[in-house]
């Protein structure tokens, strides 16, 4: 499916805005501006602004937890500030400072995060239950990370998803490491997607470093999904420059990653390979990129403002124990 | 009013509700084809599209229910025996009960767990163990358990209609009790949170539920005329109607709680600590539990004496009065 010279555009528009979120969300947990952890992204942010740019409002989107979610919401149209003020325990945030990084945004159809690991696989199911029942083409866009695969929780989602033909996209972003231990060692196949072979769900392996590439992978699956042919495995192959989460150790198995093994991840660096796609079809002049580059930076620090403006919330144990249950 | 058993009154809420409100659908395993009489027949009603059957898959599964009432649709999830929840747990105990409350309290989650619970099949601890407490421990979701058919109409229709998880188990033990039911269209239901006096007395409370329930009529009748005893049904264990507990203590001062669960971190620790706390001066006799013993709970013809039975109450009752 050939992208069109508008949605190269807003796919690069999206990489440099993810890049630069994930800079600073790295930045502040550095300053210690940060509640909780963060995992940055950095090398990892082509999977989700591939697979995000072209959903609508009312698709249902389940983001990565590398780079907390914000590559993908910030490409789904969600307001990051109210995400920064969550993550900082503002009164402001989208959870009401209650859940340090949790995230969520009903109307937007991103709904939650949690803590475990592959904790999407069981909803996913009962949003395209939901989706295939109202039958007005909406899709599920379900992404997670190689390690997530080994929950039982995925084979489940991917065998009643296959069976019904739901509108669900099994997006896997292999990174190749969980937390220390490599993809390689923990998975019996190279490719991830060979488990949708098991299934009979049709599959893509895309070049998870190329933006465009993984929007294209995309749109035929959402494509299918909306159409009602059901549901579609794709895996960009991707990396993880940082650590796991800020302050780990870099290791890979007990032993830190190589010099080398930096080096060659470099060459692979998603923002360099989109800058040169841009430039080199002469979809962006190098003015015209760095003015994307300081109208993303405006962005973020208007979000920050807004974070760091917003009241601390302490609210009384007495409120707090009205919310436990809705009326 | 007529006559019908506990398990049919459990499936005429469900035809009703399914009948007055398209959103809501069942899911579990086997349910089409009724493994438990409360399922009996509605597929040919509505259709395999809501009566849903899926795979030995329980956290997919579950994963229906929640997914579908985050889009806004009433799921109701029968795990057919309470044990099988605990195969995804995660899902709806923490993630279910954090929902609402950890994002904010800006999205509800209006979704009925349930299953066939208890002791008296012989069928031994995955198959026999209790849920209420465990799920009662974990915020953010109510629980309730009917004792009666009328009960069982009633509270499920509130627990489908409700706003928030409900984990709502029956007991198989009184599956086949017979009791008055209001006929069928005649809509009633009964709340969430409202203890139930189910029989009064004046010189010691009995607090028990399902066939604990039966189980403390039964001793209240072989007492009368020696011991005048007092019976409530919490019915729903959160939230607990502390209110009534404490005017039926403010008459008979003594206190047995009888609950089919372990004794150890179980609901009836819960009471009898709240009532340490709020009624304390209420009371003439140290409060006195009627649980299962902390084993897992043996199969065969040992839960005949292991589990909460009349003898084990009676003897409670006299000893608590003495």
């Amino acid at each position: 499916m050939a992208l069109t010279s508008d949605q190269m555009v807003l796919l690069y528009r999206n990489m440099v805005r993810a890049d630069q979120f994930n800079k600073m969300m790295y930045r502040r947990m550095m300053q210690g501006k940060l509640i909780g952890f963060y995992h940055p992204a950095e090398g990892a942010i082509a999977p989700g602004v591939g697979a995000s740019t072209f959903l609508n409002q009312d698709d249902n989107l389940s983001p990565h937890h590398r780079g907390h979610g914000i590559t993908h919401m910030l490409c789904k149209g969600i307001d990051i500030k109210y995400y920064l003020a969550e993550h900082t325990g503002k009164e402001t945030g989208c959870c009401k400072g209650r859940s340090a990084f949790h995230f969520s945004f009903p109307e937007h159809k991103v709904y939650m995060m949690s803590g475990f690991i592959g904790y999407n696989f069981a909803p996913v199911v009962g949003w395209g239950f939901a989706a295939k029942r109202r039958a007005q083409g909406q899709v599920v866009m379900n992404c997670s990370g190689d390690g997530s695969y080994g929950q039982g929780r995925a084979h489940e989602a991917m065998l009643m998803s296959q069976n019904w033909q739901l509108p669900v996209i099994f997006f896997c972003e292999n990174n190749g490491m969980s937390i220390f231990s490599t993809a390689q060692e923990m998975h019996p196949q190279e490719n991830i997607a060979s488990l949708a072979d098991g299934f009979g769900m049709p599959s893509i392996i895309v070049d998870g470093q190329d933006v465009f590439a993984v929007a294209e992978a995309s749109l035929q699956a959402i494509e299918r999904a909306r159409t009602g042919g059901g549901p579609t495995f794709i895996e960009a192959k991707t990396l993880r420059f940082n650590e796991h989460d800020i302050g780990t150790p870099d290791l890979s198995g007990w032993e830190e990653r190589s010099a080398e093994e930096h080096e060659a991840m470099r060459e692979r660096e998603p923002i360099r390979i989109a800058t040169e796609r841009v430039l080199g079809d002469s979809l962006l002049t190098q003015n015209e990129i760095d003015q994307i580059v300081q109208e993303a930076l405006a962005e973020i620090e208007a979000v920050e403002q807004f974070a760091d403006e917003s009241p601390i919330a302490r609210p009384p144990v007495e409120e707090l124990m009205a919310g436990v249950f809705a009326d | 009013m007529r006559e019908i058993t506990f398990i049919d009154a459990i499936r005429e809420a469900y035809e009703e509700e399914m009948r007055r409100d398209n959103s809501v659908f069942i899911v579990g395993q086997d349910v089409r084809g009724a493994i438990f009489p409360h399922t009996k027949g509605l597929v040919e009603e509505f259709g395999p599209e809501r009566i849903v059957d899926t795979p030995i898959a329980e956290s997919g599964m579950y994963g229906v229910a929640f997914g579908a009432a985050q889009e806004g649709m009433r799921p109701v999830c029968d795990f057919m025996f309470g044990g099988f929840s605990y195969v995804t747990f995660s899902e709806c105990s923490v993630t279910t009960g954090q929902y609402h409350f950890l994002h904010g309290s800006q999205h509800p989650l209006p979704l009925v767990i349930t299953a066939g619970v208890g002791t008296g099949q012989r069928l031994a601890n995955d198959h026999a163990m209790s849920i209420h407490g465990t799920f009662a421990h974990h915020p953010g979701i109510k629980v309730a358990m009917p004792s009666t058919p009328y009960d069982a109409k009633g509270m499920f229709k509130s627990a489908i209609r409700d706003n928030n998880p409900v984990v709502i188990p029956w007991h198989m033990g009184i599956m086949m009790l017979k009791g008055e039911v209001p006929e069928p269209g005649d809509d009633y239901v009964v709340p969430l949170g409202v203890a139930d006096v189910k029989r009064e007395g004046s010189d010691v409370t009995v607090l028990a539920n399902s066939l604990q329930l039966q189980h403390a009529l039964t001793v209240a009748e072989k007492l009368e005329g020696e011991l005048s005893v007092e019976v409530i049904d919490p019915r729903s264990f959160v939230p607990f109607d502390m209110d009534t507990l404490l005017t039926s203590l403010g008459k008979t001062n003594r206190l047995v709680v009888v609950d089919e669960d372990w004794e150890s971190g179980g609901f009836a620790a819960t009471v009898s600590a709240r009532v340490m706390e709020q009624g304390f001066d209420l009371l003439d006799a140290p409060v006195t539990r009627v649980t299962l013993p902390n084993m897992p709970v043996p199969g065969g013809y040992m839960e005949e004496y292991v589990a909460p039975n009349p003898e084990r109450i009676e003897a409670a009752v006299r000893a608590v009065c003495a």
